[in-house]
């Protein structure tokens, strides 16, 4: 058990550092969202049901769409003269 | 077991804090802040951990786990959700006005 | 200036590892817990008398700490207020088009069961862990769904942002009415067993007092707040957006 919680700890810092150097903002948002989920089986492990069900859900459903749905509302959007394609805004 | 834990936490605070001050994109400001707020309550759940616990349900069979991290981890979890989402808004309203999400860019039209 | 930008990143990492360091020498001097004193010990030995519940976390965060979860419930209250009032000029101009209909008639098959699952999350939160936000968080989660699968105008025609807006306000008056009812009592507020509400058997479903029907309103409020900030994000622009951005782009190139 010590030796699976210090993999899972590593892999979490791993990807706090991904999540913060990536140059692609979707590369990073990704990897955030992975971020939530080990930090769920962290809680696990240390006998915390309760916040672990709270972040799985909240992280990983909630935030991670408001993040994507934030970067697809600051794409730059054509001119006012052309039409706008309807079906790339969410 | 409690060591590497509070290590991790301490790591991927000051990663957060990194994060926060040096990066150009309004994006990674906020991905920071959300780094930097999971390290803390890491923190905080690790504070309550006894070795040998059990989760804190009623038949309890040992020594159970402190419950009171959890509960103010529970609020924490869904104020920082709160929070990361109006920052996002006040981010697309930048946008708006700016046409840009470059923290240079924006200063540099201001002058 | 490429050299200048990374010598400043470098010297800002070293500075919050020496912080870092700094944190771990006063955390690393605390010696691991065997055993529990303060509130926390008194909370798990008396929970099952006083309030009835099996979930110790619930039974704190509704019974013996309600006053921090209404605040809380506030702090939601308010972010939703700020995000709808930023957003309140996009007028509805065109809604996206939705997936394929195939993802339409898998996503069909898949929301009664999420419906049923954010339910019992809800409802047995004080037997098992759960609770009112995380059942909350599920159902704001069916309704992003909804938005991505079938349109946002589809979303908006069924669940009108006036129906989660009244749903919650409920949720947050159901919240204080509960509390009145133990101030009326003469018990203080939102007092559980000592207003009268009934204790029941520890490990009935209908048990623990307050306990169930906070998690309702707790898990109506959450809901439909968060999926309002989602429908308010999701909105389309209209043109004054489209103009407002030539202008800038102009001024870029003089």
């Amino acid at each position: 058990m010590e030796a699976f919680f210090a993999f899972v700890c590593v892999f979490l810092a791993l990807t706090a550092l991904v999540a913060s150097e990536a140059s692609d903002i979707l590369s990073a948002v990704i990897s955030l969202s992975v971020f939530g989920v080990l930090m769920a089986m962290v809680f696990v492990i240390l006998q915390a049901p309760d916040v672990a069900l709270t972040q799985a859900v909240i992280n990983s459903g909630l935030v991670t769409s408001f993040f994507l749905v934030a970067y697809s509302q600051t794409q730059k959007k054509s001119l006012p003269k052309q039409e706008k394609d309807p079906g790339d805004d969410i | 077991m409690i060591k590497i834990s509070y290590a991790t936490a301490i790591f991927v605070f000051c990663v957060g804090l990194y994060t926060i001050l040096s990066k150009r994109n309004l994006f990674k400001t906020v991905i920071g802040l959300t780094i930097m707020e999971a390290g803390a309550l890491m923190l905080i759940v690790t504070a309550g951990y006894v070795h040998g616990g059990v989760p804190p349900l009623i038949p309890i069979e040992g020594q159970a786990v402190n419950p009171l991290p959890h509960a103010f981890t529970l609020t924490a979890i869904v104020i920082g959700a709160s929070d990361v989402a109006l920052a996002l808004a006040l981010v697309i309203k930048v946008h708006r006005r700016y046409g840009t999400v470059d923290l240079d860019k924006i200063r540099g039209l201001k002058e | 200036m490429r050299l200048r930008d990374r010598l400043h990143d470098l010297v800002l990492l070293c500075l919050c590892l020496g912080m870092g360091w700094w944190l771990w020498e006063g955390v690393a001097a605390i010696d691991d817990p065997e055993y529990i004193i303060g509130p926390a010990a008194y909370y798990l030995v008396n929970t099952a008398k006083e309030t009835g519940a099996v979930n110790v976390v619930a039974a704190i965060l509704f019974d013996y700490r309600g006053i921090d979860t209404l605040g809380e419930a506030t702090v939601i209250y308010t972010t939703v207020c700020g995000v709808a009032m930023l957003f309140s000029k996009s007028k509805y101009k065109k809604s996206s088009a939705g997936l394929s209909f195939i993802a339409r008639r898998g996503i069909s098959f898949v929301v009664p069961f999420l419906f049923m699952y954010g339910s019992a999350i809800i409802l047995m939160g004080h037997l098992s862990p759960g609770g009112g936000f995380q059942g909350g968080a599920v159902f704001a989660t069916i309704t992003i769904l909804f938005c991505i699968v079938f349109g946002s105008s589809f979303e908006a025609s069924r669940i009108s942002p006036k129906t989660k807006e009244t749903i919650e306000s409920l949720g947050g008056l159901l919240f204080v009415f509960i509390g009145g009812v133990g101030l009326l009592a003469g018990a203080g507020f939102l007092a559980n067993t000592a207003a009268g509400f009934p204790r029941g058997q520890v490990g009935n479903f209908l048990s623990a007092g307050t306990i169930p029907l906070l998690n309702v309103a707790v898990g109506m409020k959450v809901g439909a707040g968060l999926s309002t900030i989602f429908y308010s994000m999701v909105k389309v622009l209209d043109l004054e957006f489209n103009e407002q951005l030539t202008e800038v782009m102009d001024n870029d190139k003089n």
